[in-house]
């Protein structure tokens, strides 16, 4: 398997909020994790993206755990939080060259992933004059131009238009096709349709969940 | 290009984008302050002559050698510079007191001056002071009460004993040419009592000129309510860029770093703002402070370097206070409130050495009264000293607590 996570645990203080965590999964697939509010889908997504720090457990992507090579991350994984992880005032340009330079920027915006984003068409737009779907086009964009191998969302398309959503998926779905391995977060059931692999994390624990389209069933389990 | 630079460099450009408005802001403020502070000086409002202690007369008046005595008091003593005496009738005294025009009453009992001539020294005059009054002020007024008994009873004593003298030797054709002489000789040595002393006057704090004081803590207080002004840039909360920039590599100190360091450009950038008319105004000579008096724009220039640890103190401050605060509502009044009170503790409104012991304390260990002491000591001296060194100790301690409470941040999400 191209990644796999092995016995993930994290507390605060007495509450265990994550208990052995672990999937696998191949290239070219996504991997849906629902859940309720507060059942530990971000912390998750977060401790992959190496913003918290596990209690144990590994993050293995091409047999390195990079969990204890926290350094590799930012090379290896692309992550885009709940909100828009953008500065305000400035512009979709500007925000990019936060994180990339210019050569790359131009070259990503002319035939890779932010032209099929869409991102040129508000390049010089103030993220504060931009929809929620630009906002969240843009996020992904920041997240993606260095093209990692591993793209980790939480729940993007959550209070998006159709059009917008539409988008987004269509962007996922060719990041597979590439061979790009996407996790995410959702509460969407749109979204699980992008997924190879469901799982449930409920008081912490992680089940594998096979989606037939039954909501009812679905909302039972949650 | 490393992204902590990267990430600098957009703070800077986004704070940049609000240096119109600030520039505004900053000038509206400094014309106000500027106007009230040549208008303070030009009136002399600050000088001498606006401090005088008024003093009510009540009681028994009505013998000419009091007439003569304090006639003598307000036109020829030195006392006159400090203290102004205003006969009064007791309803007059006691209305002017509770209104707060008078800084105490003198009260004469009756009979006073005949008991004097006859040589009794039993009528006590009552210097009256309200409880709140206590301190040098009041102090000084109750010496100068007893200087004035003392020379009344050690000047009788004098013309008494002459008198018993030439008396006693059958000298009476002397006897009133001879009291007048010594009375006048009395009176002159009370009136030029000033011969036997130097007054040298330090400062009203630090050994600095009220000018120059107030130049320095006005100058403290505009850039400590400057984070006000800043707050709608800061205080909203970016948890999820935070936590972006974590996975990106980019830590809470890489993002504090940048973000502080930004706003301290900005806040640099503000006070070259209010130095540029400064600097115009000491060069035309419509403005100056004593300790630079015929030296031009020169020592603002130096000045300016020096106020740099200061600033950057004051923006770790504030900085800090936006990491607190979630809201833009909340992040105003936190830095309102924090720029009030602990200017007001400093004494930026007033010298710190008008409070009490314990709050002369407080306000010096404070950052803004290490600041204000580091300023004020650099408008004269050149040496870094002890009030530096604490600015610098603030500033690494203000970045610190920043830097956990981002952390905390991006920890809890």
């Amino acid at each position: 398997m191209e990644m796999e996570l092995a016995g993930i645990r994290k507390s605060y203080k007495k509450k265990k909020v994550l208990r052995n965590i672990s999937l696998s999964t191949k290239r070219g697939s996504c991997v849906g994790i629902l859940g309720g509010n507060g059942s530990g889908k971000s912390t998750l997504l977060s401790i992959l993206a190496g913003v918290q720090k596990a209690d144990g457990g590994s993050f293995l992507y091409q047999g390195e755990d990079l969990l204890q090579n926290s350094s590799r991350i930012p090379s290896v994984l692309g992550y885009v939080p709940q909100g828009n992880p953008l500065i305000e005032e400035l512009n979709a340009w500007d925000n990019l060259r936060m994180w990339y330079d210019r050569a790359t920027l131009l070259r990503e915006l002319e035939q890779g992933s932010l032209a099929m984003l869409g991102i040129g068409n508000f390049l010089k737009t103030p993220v504060h004059k931009m929809s929620g779907g630009m906002k969240k086009r843009l996020s992904i964009g920041c997240a993606v131009v260095a093209r990692p191998k591993i793209l980790v969302l939480d729940e993007p398309s959550a209070a998006l238009d159709l059009i917008c959503k539409e988008n987004i998926y269509c962007y996922l779905e060719q990041y597979k096709a590439e061979g790009g391995i996407v996790l995410l977060a959702t509460h969407d059931m749109q979204e699980l349709e992008l997924c190879e692999q469901c799982y449930i994390l409920k008081e912490g624990v992680l089940e594998s969940y096979q989606y037939d389209g039954d909501l009812h069933h679905l909302a039972g389990k949650l | 290009m490393n992204e902590n630079l990267r990430y600098f460099g957009a703070q800077l450009k986004r704070v940049m984008k609000t240096f119109p408005r600030q520039l505004i802001v900053n000038l509206v403020v400094c014309l106000c302050v500027g106007v009230l502070l040549v208008a303070f000086i030009r009136d002399g409002l600050l000088s001498q002559d606006g401090q005088k202690y008024r003093i009510g007369l009540v009681g028994d008046m009505s013998d000419s050698y009091l007439g003569f005595g304090l006639t003598a008091l307000q036109s020829l003593d030195d006392s006159r510079f400090m203290i102004e005496l205003i006969p009064m009738t007791d309803q007059e005294a006691r209305e002017a007191f509770e209104k707060g025009d008078l800084y105490a009453v003198v009260q004469i009992p009756e009979g006073m001056m005949e008991a004097i001539e006859s040589g009794a020294n039993d009528r006590r005059i009552s210097y009256i002071a309200a409880e709140g009054q206590k301190g040098i002020g009041t102090m000084v007024m109750g010496q100068i009460v007893d200087v004035a008994s003392t020379l009344v009873t050690r000047s009788q004593s004098a013309i008494f004993g002459m008198q018993s003298i030439l008396l006693e030797r059958g000298m009476r054709e002397e006897f009133w040419e001879a009291t007048n002489t010594l009375n006048l000789l009395l009176i002159e040595l009370v009136v030029n009592r000033s011969g036997f002393y130097d007054v040298e006057v330090l400062g009203i704090a630090n050994g600095l000129s009220t000018e120059g004081y107030y130049f320095c803590s006005i100058l403290l207080f505009l850039l400590l309510l400057s984070g006000i002004n800043n707050s709608p840039l800061f205080t909203h909360k970016q948890t999820d860029m935070s936590r972006f920039m974590k996975s990106r590599g980019v830590g809470a100190a890489g993002q504090v770093a940048g973000e502080y360091l930004a706003y301290l450009c900005l806040m640099i950038l503000c006070v070259v703002v209010i130095f540029i008319p400064l600097f115009w105004c000491l060069e035309r000579e419509l403005f100056t402070i004593p300790e630079w008096e015929g030296m031009g724009a020169q020592p603002l220039v130096r000045f300016f370097i020096v106020l740099l640890p200061a600033v950057a103190m004051f923006a770790a401050l504030q900085f800090l206070l936006y990491e607190l605060t979630a809201g833009v509502v909340s992040g105003i009044l936190l830095q309102f409130i924090c720029g009030i009170g602990m200017g007001y503790l400093s004494g930026f409104f007033y010298p710190s050495a008008f409070f009490p012991e314990i709050m002369q304390r407080l306000g010096s260990v404070m950052p803004t009264g290490a600041a204000l002491r580091y300023v004020n000591d650099s408008l004269v001296e050149e040496k870094f000293g002890t009030a530096g060194f604490g600015v610098l100790l603030y500033l690494a301690v203000f970045l610190a607590l920043s830097v956990l409470v981002r952390k905390n941040g991006i920890r809890r999400g």
